[in-house]
């Protein structure tokens, strides 16, 4: 029933993208009945209680490597799964009225969004820790993809560019984490892991190191400082998109793997420190960054952010034995930000406008919208009858509990951050309310207002009205956090509307006013000004870095001389060599007795031969005039077939004096074409004097490198050399008594078929050169005057 | 071990490298020939001396063979090798149709 649940959405995805050929608009109903299915089926699981607290499914993948499909089901993975189905049903809902029939390829997008479905199933389903990298990193390509669904717009790509850039890279820190983890503890299972615990006795460092690894991994996914800006970026994407995966799902991932983590890593001394920094500090940042931008998206994205770092740092601040309103803060905050998400994407829908300072007065236009942003607002702010203010509550009564045990400057600067953060985060909210659904109506507004249909609202205000419901409401949350609870990470507490006179009530209320305060003072001053400062824009800086890099990867090509074969080659042999010759003085051992052994075994019509071949290879070097040198090449080429019968391979010998004969004539007729001008020429050109010594002193390294590499590997030679079977098994596998015959044809028929194949190739090419018609100024400009062909005569006249 | 063979390889090695860093076209061409030639040595030598030993033409039992593998491998290079040369020669012939030049300088100098 799981696998059924998460392989809906991946299996049903190509069949969207055909489909939406076909069906045009219609294929988002398709469409809707995977994460429909998938939601129904988890519903089912996450509510039998016959099953154990932790289950898991394997099937068979990739058994060679230990890899294998493991999924993992407890409270945290069914939670999640289950916001991600469920939000995925409302809203494919909504997109299907809000892309109704403007925008082209919908198959396509319904097939990426499935896609992306299923791959964040997969994720926080994973049992094995490769496996969630895979699914990890196929989040992050189809949100890639769906970024730049629009990709006819600039911002689009650029956007995509980034996130992919930045997910991607950081989602390589988490594969070395997950790596690392796997490495010192033997184990790439989660739910062994969690059974075990770490082993931070023996390996603390390494594990220390994973965890930094991993957290990075994390940090990239879900938008945390420094890795921040990108998601505001990422907002070009179509509404429900952003919706889905840059606020209810994808970023959240790295909230999932936090949790997931927690149980094992909160013992960790590196732990709060850099949750509480990372966490807290985007927190901030984030939401002071949401209240001076003015495009409503870009508002929301930065809000969403600074939700995610206190999400993150309120998993730092935990204690050993497990966190109390996770649950609670991540619920909360996918209904309101979905909601929030749904409710821009209908505004701006309704108006064609973006910016909150051009809007203003919907809510007579729209009141069952406004009712929805209203709540979901609220809910943001944290005021009371929404989910919002338990989470408020609940967020205080943990920051202040270990203000009263005792402070660590940690836990100070968390509490710091998050008070003043709350302050904006009201300011912001209030204004994002307020500007776009009350005040007098900009004429811009008027002008192009046109009525959204009921559809498009729907899902907007079913969050809404959870929101509200479990606000007055919370028992009905307690059973539900009970049953999903996961030992060592989460420690639920009863929830309550009212706690009576507390001290964080009266902190909430104090933060509601001076919130209201800090709208109003933006209200008064128009909003002029407020924007966000050169220095904070980091997704310029990251621009830029992506520009200079393609400039200095163009400056590395160029100091290689990758364009030019003549510069080029010496540093490639000089690698060679180096690589080489470095591999034989350091890695083989006795290196001195093996190049030199006693028994030298110079055979003296061999070493004749050889002597005779070496001075007519020399003299090619020597020799000053073409002729000369090719008739030195082709002795030399005789006598290596020579060399050969005197190495008992007749078969060779015969192949190379056919073979050498060929060459020497191809090589003659080049040589007969070019004039003797052309000879003359040559050697008024000559290297510098360095250059030649450095070339002269590259060739006797290659040299020396090549004899050294013979000796040391013949003078230990294999003790059951492959050559042996074929031999044995000449005579009666291949009926015949030529073994280099049978290996060529019988054994290996199919390395000759390759290599007839080159031959073909070769000749082919040889051709093309020949026949290749180079077009004389006129022919170019009246088109060509005869048939191309083997233009070869007219080209030597002119 | 056949310390001939080896120092042979030796200076094919050095000869064709230094050949093929030259300017020359056809200096080039010649370096890739002897460098052809060379590498077919360099894996033949790995089948050890073959003193004492007959061809690997199995005609009767017992008798001590060199080692077969490396002579397929060599005579698959040969013709490989030949093929890359013819290649090369008309590459070479192609490109002084083209450019009116056997140097690799001066073809950069007048593009």
């Amino acid at each position: 029933m799981l696998l059924l649940a998460l392989g809906l959405p991946m299996v049903g995805s190509p069949f969207l993208a055909l489909a939406g050929r076909r069906l045009g608009a219609r294929v988002g109903w398709l469409a809707l009945i995977l994460p429909v299915m998938s939601t129904v089926l988890l519903g089912v699981l996450a509510m039998d209680r016959s099953l154990p607290a932790r289950w898991g499914v394997e099937l068979p993948w990739v058994p060679t490597l230990g890899l294998n499909l493991s999924f993992l089901v407890d409270g945290l993975s069914l939670m999640f799964g289950l916001v991600v189905s469920g939000m995925g049903c409302l809203v494919i809902f909504h997109a299907i009225f809000y892309l109704g029939t403007d925008y082209a390829h919908l198959g396509r997008f319904y097939s990426y969004l499935a896609l992306f479905m299923g791959a964040m199933l997969g994720t926080v389903f994973a049992d094995h820790v490769v496996l969630l990298f895979l699914f990890w990193e196929l989040t992050g390509v189809t949100s890639f993809l769906l970024i730049g669904f629009l990709h006819g717009e600039e911002k689009s790509r650029v956007g995509a560019r980034q996130a992919l850039l930045v997910t991607g890279s950081t989602g390589l820190a988490l594969f070395a984490g997950v790596m690392l983890l796997q490495r010192a503890t033997g184990t790439s299972s989660l739910s062994v892991l969690l059974e075990r615990g770490l082993p931070w006795g023996e390996r603390g460092g390494e594990l220390s190191l994973a965890m930094v690894l991993m957290l990075v991994g994390a940090f990239g996914k879900s938008a945390q400082f420094p890795f921040h800006f990108w998601l505001p970026n990422a907002m070009a994407a179509p509404t429900p998109v952003s919706a889905y995966l840059h606020s209810a799902t994808m970023v959240k991932l790295g909230v999932f793997l936090v949790a997931r983590m927690y149980p094992l890593f909160v013992v960790s001394p590196l732990w709060l420190p850099l949750l509480g920094t990372v966490g807290f500090t985007t927190m901030l940042l984030a939401a002071v960054l949401a209240l001076v931008s003015h495009d409503l998206k870009s508002i929301l994205a930065w809000s969403t952010i600074s939700q995610l770092g206190f999400l993150i740092g309120q998993y730092g601040l935990g204690p050993v034995g497990g966190v109390g309103h996770d649950q609670l803060h991540l619920l909360n905050h996918v209904l309101y930000k979905g909601c929030l998400f749904m409710v821009a994407g209908v505004a701006m829908h309704a108006t064609g406008l973006r910016d909150v300072r051009e809007m203003g007065g919907l809510f007579r236009r729209l009141p069952l919208l406004g009712m929805a942003a209203v709540l979901a607002g609220g809910s943001m702010a944290g005021l009371p009858g929404t989910l919002g203010f338990l989470g408020k509550e609940a967020m205080l009564a943990d920051l202040f509990q270990p203000l009263r045990d005792g402070a660590s400057p940690w836990v100070l600067y968390a509490v710091g951050c998050a008070g003043v953060a709350s302050v904006v985060k009201i300011a912001f909210s209030l204004r994002l309310v307020t500007g776009v659904f009350f005040g007098k109506e900009p004429d811009g507004v008027a002008l192009q207002y046109h009525a959204p249909g009921l559809g498009m609202q729907l899902p907007a205000l079913l969050l809404a009205a959870g929101s509200l419901l479990f606000g007055v409401w919370p028992g009905l949350l307690d059973g539900l956090f009970g049953q999903w609870a996961v030992e060592g990470l989460n420690r639920p507490k009863p929830l309550a509307v009212w706690h009576g006179w507390s001290v964080e009530l009266f902190t909430s209320a104090g933060m509601v006013m001076m919130g209201v305060l800090l709208h109003e003072v933006g209200r008064r001053t128009g909003w002029r000004g407020w924007r966000i400062p050169g220095v904070l824009q980091a997704d310029k800086a990251f621009e830029w870095l992506v520009e200079r890099f393609q400039g200095w990867t163009k400056v590395w090509t160029r100091g290689l001389r990758a364009d030019r074969p003549a510069d080029h080659l010496p540093i490639v042999v000089t690698f060679v060599v180096m690589a080489l010759g470095a591999g034989l003085l350091g890695l083989v051992p006795g290196l001195a007795e093996r190049l030199w052994p006693e028994d030298v075994g110079m055979d003296p019509l061999r070493t004749g031969v050889a002597g005779l071949i070496a001075m007519t290879v020399v003299g090619v070097l020597v020799l000053r005039r073409w002729t000369a040198q090719l008739i030195s090449l082709a002795v030399s080429g005789f006598l290596t077939c020579f060399y050969f019968v005197l190495y008992r391979a007749p078969d060779l010998a015969l192949t190379q004096i056919l073979v050498e004969t060929v060459t020497l004539i191809l090589v003659l007729l080049l040589l007969a074409r070019f004039p003797n001008s052309a000879q003359v020429g040559e050697e008024t050109r000559r290297p510098g004097r360095w250059t030649h010594y450095f070339h002269i002193g590259l060739s006797l390294a290659t040299g020396c490198v090549a004899t050294g590499l013979i000796l040391v590997v013949t003078s230990a030679p294999h003790p059951e050399p492959l050559g042996a079977r074929y031999l044995e098994q000449t005579v009666p596998l291949a009926k015949g008594s030529n073994a280099v015959n049978t290996l060529l044809v019988d054994f290996r028929g199919f390395d000759t078929l390759g290599e007839v194949t080159v031959l073909v190739v070769a000749t082919l090419g040889c051709l093309g050169l020949l026949m290749r018609y180079k077009r004389t100024p006129e022919e170019t400009r009246q088109g060509p005057l005869g048939p191309p062909g083997f233009g070869v005569e007219e080209q030597r006249e002119d | 071990m056949a310390l001939e063979t080896a120092l042979l390889v030796g200076v094919m090695f050095t000869v064709a490298t230094y050949l093929i860093l030259q300017r020359s076209f056809v200096r080039i061409l010649f370096g890739f020939l002897i460098l052809t030639n060379a590498a077919n040595l360099f894996v033949l030598s790995m089948s050890g001396r073959p003193n004492g030993r007959s061809a690997p033409v199995v005609l009767e039992k017992g008798v001590p063979m060199v080692d077969p593998l490396p002579q397929a491998l060599i005579l698959t290079a040969i013709v490989i090798g030949f093929g890359v040369a013819a290649y090369l020669v008309f590459l070479l012939y192609r490109l002084f149709l083209d450019r009116r030049t056997t140097n690799a300088t001066e073809m950069y100098e007048e593009p």
